[in-house]
């Protein structure tokens, strides 16, 4: 039933029929809830007969559903939406994504997508520093103040242990040669800790438990929005960037309606969208939200997520030295 | 071994009285048996007895210490100084037999040596010295009631309780427990008060027996004369399976001595020496007998028992009243007509409800 | 009765006899299959399934197994152990001593401090550990008073070993609570007043003979605390992470981060060893229940230890200590759930209803989330209750062997992780099932399923300690009068160990309500339960909205139970735990 219909639609492909996309599409993601919600709205106004479900919870949670599916010979979901491309890199290896080379790339930078086209990042999503206003330390400006006098016992992080995020936060910082794993020695000897996940820091900081964290800008602007006495800063010696990709599963059952959804995403009015939802598009030319710098303004510190990923387990033993897990 | 004095006690439950207003001395060293069908108050009396529920009214004494008054906070159980054998047992499971037994010396700081002294004794009296390290579990019904038993001597106390002990006992392990209480009593000389609805084991150990009924005192006698000269239609009937029948006349005769008239046949009856006498008389089976004159009736069924068979035979001048003979001649058949004669009986005192004859 | 009557009825009672017997083997055998088929299929497949995955192969080659061998996994063992078992002491400590203080002695107002003891239940143990963080960060009056008895703390008080055993002792205390409350409940009274005869008084009353006949209580519930501490992942999430101390539960999250082929296998095995670890527990547990003697009940006793003069005093300490333990988490959930955003100090001016308006207007899964998770749980409930029931009877009451067997599997999935746990269903469920050919997965049903498997151990420990100390007479006088097993289940055990049936369902219910772990993988659009809305607001950074829907659960739950409380004049008394 399933390879018949991925024929029939692989037929009205080469035939070169437009045909509307339409069906149902399952989605597995991390984004939240409620941004999933809107994000899906949207994409209805372009695509009003494709009927999205989505399953969302925490990266891990989602990849190992998926895992677990793999493993039972039933994969649900069409398309994957997740937080960070490691866990991308890992599925391309297991041949378990499927390459679009139409996909409309134009104005997406090339470290932004995988060179086989499984992948897709969406967004940039920054890491930065959060601080809390109210907690009398100074405004730091670079990732080294998170090692002086003044942030003793007071830093708090995402572990890469558990997050995906935190493993490219983690391996773009030591792939610096200013910064290396002594950066992360420093911040050992100087008491930081270690947490689950972004939404710990962002509650430790706000609550004023903390007085600096290591955060993706969206959160911490989101918390400041809604009244915790929180600011964030772009360092000036640079963030890392995790992009959210989309991709395609092989096992997709609706692949018309998978690559319409990603056609969206990268589109202009998707782009704009996420500007829209409150993070930086990846499209050259779309503007950002309001306070923030412009994609091309953002010092990002170069590194390679495919390198990373194939390293993640060495990141995550030398981090585990450091900070206990 | 102290008396117990109990004043006019009284013990309600949510209204319902269970003991009321109940006088009894028991002399120490006497054995007194509370005596009774279930719900006659015997057992909250024991447990009144024992600290284990308070006082409406009156006051409870053991020797010449008082123990329990109303309105007033009574002497806690674990300071009365009474011992107590359950009819559960309760041996504490966690425990040896032994363990069991040095309890109470040990909360009386007894050295260790003189303890085991003592639990040897008191274990070698009810003959098993040597299950002293044997869990309760392992003991069979009797054996555990004589480690109970064994348990309350060791602590040697003022006044012996035990409420229906032998109740779960088989009736030959129940006859030699029996013998080893009537030992022990004369032994130590212990006042016991001892609880049981058997009127026959009452009468086997008593010295005394008080015979309840809800919760009112109605005899209290040795066991001779609350068998010959019952109270009450209750103790007469409870005590020795006694009917009681109205008479149509009675005249008195000599001292403790009666003419009556009974559906029509004369009969001769004991009463007592003082006091007013109520028109009902007390008769036992062993006190009638099937003859040439007396009583008509017919037999309506024969109950053979051994050494004897008792006839229940339905009177004719009154139809509800089954008379009950016994007879040790084979016996007549079912519905042969016969006649009575009453060769012994007692006339019932009138309606005063405690006679406590010392 | 003349001789041909007699004989006449007694010819009658053999033919029922011999009717009863054979339909009595019909229903009994029917009613134990289709217990037996369900245990089957809901604990052990899954199970069998974990074990198959830990021990092959993975697909690159590489042995699930030999990835025990590593320095990180035998840490993590260790801490999980030392944790485990000090958090159970203090449960034991804490829960054992307020059902010694609320079953033995005169304290006042026994059904409001038993509702107070039962409240960690309500709430879900992140919660109670965010609650403890916020309590003891520095600068707050409880850390300054106790830094100044101490002295200053680097870092937070709770991050570590000390802080993760202390929180899970407090999450875990109720279970020790309730058993010991149970088993106070049917103490013999004559065992206690032949002790008062023997002249002892209440401190050595207490040592020597109610503490001892209690010890079984006592060591069904330690061990049933043990299990869940060793399981529990939110506590060491929010604790040990940043406290650099790792247990099995936080590790094995962390393979799973890893993803990869040969993760499924590797958690596969670290789940079992958790469950290993706690089979010993459960097994230690019923060696040592075995050889305690059974106790017959007598009926309910009165307060045996009167407090006297020092009642008042320890009345005042009893509620300070529940006050600061239960209501100062609750109080400090509902603070975050009043403010608009964390961090935002709290005070009139800037209370504000808008976390509440949200997660029950605009956020729309709340709804759904609250009736999915009251009717899962109610569900989960009842059958586990049922279920239950039926293996008590027939592995206790009847002493069929295989019962018993059964019985211990049902330990095995409590013990796993709740993650494991989801995955060993969704290999076992995801396809559809063999003769219906319909797909559980993504449905409610697979939640129940999981639920039922899950908590099957909660109901069924209670019911077991119950039904070992009822008296076999009582069913064996209706075996004589002709009744079949599942009748007598009915009519004769039911009735007789109702309290026990009651408070299994409810404990089932509570733990289900808030459940986290399992659910996050399981659940699928339209199926949403509550405490996977709290944990993804949390995670996404909305902290008053998962506050605000964490204080709505918390007012629903103590609302059921009012409504238990009103009914409960119906019931026969001791139904309900709070209710003495």
């Amino acid at each position: 039933m399933k390879s018949m219909f991925a024929a029939v639609a692989a037929l009205a492909l080469s035939a070169g029929m437009a045909q509307a996309a339409s069906g149902t599409l399952t989605v597995y993601t991390s984004t939240p809830d409620q941004a999933m919600n809107d994000l899906i709205a949207a994409f209805n106004k372009a695509e009003p007969d494709v009927k999205v479900e989505f399953f969302r919870s925490g990266t891990t949670e989602v990849v190992n559903k998926l895992q677990a599916e793999f493993t039972a010979g039933a994969p649900q979901p069409d398309v994957l939406f997740i937080a960070d491309a490691t866990v991308m890199e890992q599925l391309k290896a297991d041949d378990r994504l499927m390459p679009y080379a139409d996909a409309p790339v134009a104005g997406l930078p090339e470290t932004f997508y995988d060179s086989d086209k499984t992948y897709f990042g969406t967004k940039i999503i920054p890491t930065g520093i959060i601080y809390n206003t109210k907690s009398g330390k100074p405004r730091p400006t670079s990732w080294g103040d998170l090692t002086s006098p003044n942030a003793k016992d007071q830093v708090i992080m995402p572990s890469p242990l558990y997050s995906g995020a935190a493993v490219i936060h983690v391996g773009t910082i030591t792939a610096q040669p200013e910064m290396g794993w002594n950066y992360y020695q420093l911040l050992a000897d100087n008491g930081a800790v270690a947490t689950k996940g972004n939404g710990g820091v962002l509650e430790a900081v706000a609550s004023g438990q903390k007085a600096y964290g290591m955060i993706v800008d969206f959160m911490a602007f989101n918390g400041k929005a809604k009244g915790s006495p929180v600011e964030f800063v772009y360092p000036l010696d640079g963030v890392s960037m995790v992009t959210e990709p989309v991709a395609i599963l092989k096992t997709a059952k609706n692949v018309e309606a998978a690559k319409s959804f990603v056609n969206w995403l990268l589109s202009d009015a998707g782009q704009h969208y996420m500007t829209v939802q409150g993070y930086i598009p990846g499209k050259a030319g779309i503007a950002g939200p309001e306070g923030r710098p412009a994609a091309a303004d953002l010092k990002l510190m170069p590194a390679s997520t495919k390198d990373i990923a194939g390293e993640s387990n060495e990141i995550k033993k030398h981090f585990a030295d450091l900070f206990g897990g | 071994m102290d008396a117990v004095t109990i004043k006019s006690v009284s013990k309600h439950f949510s209204g319902k009285p269970a003991v009321a207003n109940v006088d009894l001395e028991v002399a120490a060293g006497e054995f007194v048996a509370l005596l009774g069908p279930s719900g006659c108050g015997k057992t909250t009396l024991l447990r009144l007895l024992a600290g284990f529920e308070k006082l409406d009214t009156g006051t409870i004494s053991i020797g010449a210490r008082e123990i329990a008054r109303a309105g007033r906070s009574a002497v806690p159980p674990e300071e009365r100084g009474v011992g107590m054998v359950f009819q559960s047992h309760a041996l504490w499971p966690h425990m040896t037999v032994g363990e069991n037994v040095e309890y109470a010396l040990k909360i009386r700081k007894v050295s260790p040596a003189e303890r085991q002294r003592q639990v040897d004794r008191a274990l070698s009296t009810v003959g098993l010295a040597e299950r002293k390290d044997a869990a309760p579990e392992t003991l069979s019904g009797g054996q555990r009631q004589r480690v109970a038993l064994a348990r309350c001597l060791a602590m040697e106390p003022s006044v012996v309780l035990m409420d229906e002990p032998l109740a779960s006992l088989d009736v030959h392990l129940r006859e030699s427990m029996q013998a080893e209480f009537h030992r022990l009593h004369r032994q130590l000389g212990a006042t016991i008060v001892y609880v049981t609805h058997d009127q026959s084991e009452a009468m086997a150990l008593a010295d005394r027996v008080a015979v309840l009924d809800h919760g009112r005192l109605q005899q209290v006698a040795p066991p001779r004369a609350l068998y010959a000269e019952p109270a009450t239609a209750m103790v007469a009937d409870f005590v020795g399976r006694g009917m009681v029948v109205s008479l149509d006349a009675a005249v008195a005769g000599r001292a403790g001595s009666v003419e009556g008239r009974l559906w029509g046949e004369p009969i001769h009856l004991r009463s007592a020496r003082s006091g007013t006498a109520s028109m009902r008389a007390c008769l036992r089976p062993e006190g009638l007998a099937l003859g040439q004159s007396g009583i008509a009736a017919k037999v309506e069924r024969a109950v053979f028992e051994g050494a004897a068979t008792i006839l229940h035979c339905r009177v004719d001048r009154a139809p509800d009243v089954l008379l009950r003979v016994l007879d040790r001649a084979a016996p007549p058949a079912e519905g042969s007509a016969v006649r009575i004669s009453v060769n012994d009986g007692w006339l019932l005192p009138a309606a005063s409800v405690i006679s406590a004859a010392a | 009765m003349t001789d041909g009557a007699a004989s006449k009825a007694s010819a009658v009672r053999v033919t029922a006899g011999v009717q009863a017997r054979f339909s009595s083997r019909t229903g009994d055998r029917l009613l134990a299959g289709v217990a037996a088929a369900l245990v089957i299929g809901l604990c052990l497949l899954p199970m069998l399934r974990l074990l198959m995955e830990a021990v092959l192969p993975g697909t690159d080659g590489s042995w699930p197994l030999a990835s025990l061998a590593s320095a990180g996994v035998w840490k993590a063992g260790i801490n999980t152990l030392v944790s485990s078992f000090a958090a159970t002491a203090i449960s034991a400590l804490l829960g054992g001593s307020l059902a010694l203080l609320i079953g033995l002695t005169d304290i006042r107002c026994k059904g409001v401090l038993t509702l107070f003891c039962l409240s960690p239940l309500l709430i879900p143990s992140q919660i109670t550990a965010l609650a403890w963080i916020k309590m003891l960060d520095s600068g707050s009056p409880v850390r300054s008073a106790l830094e100044l008895m101490f002295g200053t703390w680097s870092g937070h008080p709770l991050y570590g070993a000390g802080g993760v055993s202390w929180v899970m002792g407090l999450e875990h205390a109720p279970l020790i609570f309730l058993s010991l409350a149970a088993a106070i409940r049917t103490l013999p009274c004559d065992l206690i007043e032949a002790a008062r005869s023997a002249g002892a008084h209440h401190r050595r009353l207490l040592i020597t003979i109610i503490l001892p006949l209690l010890k079984p209580a006592l060591l069904a519930g330690g061990a049933l605390a043990f299990v869940s501490s060793i399981g529990n992942f939110g506590v060491p999430a929010l604790l040990g992470i940043p406290g650099r101390f790792t247990v099995l539960t936080t590790l094995i999250y962390q393979r799973l981060s890893g993803f990869g082929p040969s993760i499924l296998g590797e958690t596969a095995a670290l789940g079992l060893i958790l469950a290993l670890l706690a089979g010993m527990g459960l097994v230690w547990q019923r060696w040592v229940l075995a050889r305690a003697p059974a106790l017959r009940s007598s009926g309910p006793m009165g307060p045996v230890l009167p407090l006297g003069r020092v009642r008042p005093a320890i009345e005042i300490a009893v509620w300070l200590v529940l006050l600061f333990l239960t209501v100062m988490p609750l109080a400090a959930l509902l603070g975050a759930a009043l403010v608009p955003a964390i961090g935002v100090p709290l005070d009139w001016q800037t209370a504000t209803l808008e976390n509440f308006t949200y997660v029950l207007t605009d956020y729309q899964p709340t709804r759904r989330a609250f009736l999915n998770s009251t009717l899962l749980s109610a569900a989960a409930a009842i059958v586990t209750a049922g279920l239950g029931l039926v293996l008590a009877y027939y592995g206790e009451l009847r002493r069929w062997y295989w019962m018993r067997v059964l019985d211990a599997i049902a330990d095995a999935p409590y013990a796993v992780p709740g993650i494991v746990l989801a995955i060993a269903e969704i290999l076992v469920f995801l396809r559809p099932l063999p003769l219906i050919g319909v797909s559980l997965y993504g449905t409610a049903w697979i939640l129940l399923i999981a639920y039922i498997a899950r908590f099957l151990t909660l109901a069924l420990r209670p019911l077991a300690a119950a039904l070992r100390q009822m008296d076999p007479m009582l069913e064996e006088a209706a075996r004589l009068a002709g009744a079949a097993g599942p009748r007598r289940l009915v009519s004769i055990v039911v009735p007789t160990v109702r309290a026990s049936i009651v408070s299994g369902a409810l404990l089932v219910f509570l733990t289900a309500f808030n459940e986290l772990t399992v659910s996050a993988l399981l659940w699928s659009r339209g199926h949403e339960t509550l405490g996977v809305m709290v944990f993804s607001l949390q995670s996404e950074g909305a902290a008053g909205a998962a506050a605000a829907v964490a204080s709505l659960t918390v007012v629903v739950t103590l609302t059921l139970a009012a409504l238990a409380t009103l009914f409960a004049r119906r019931l026969p008394k001791g139904t309900l735990p709070w209710m003495p």
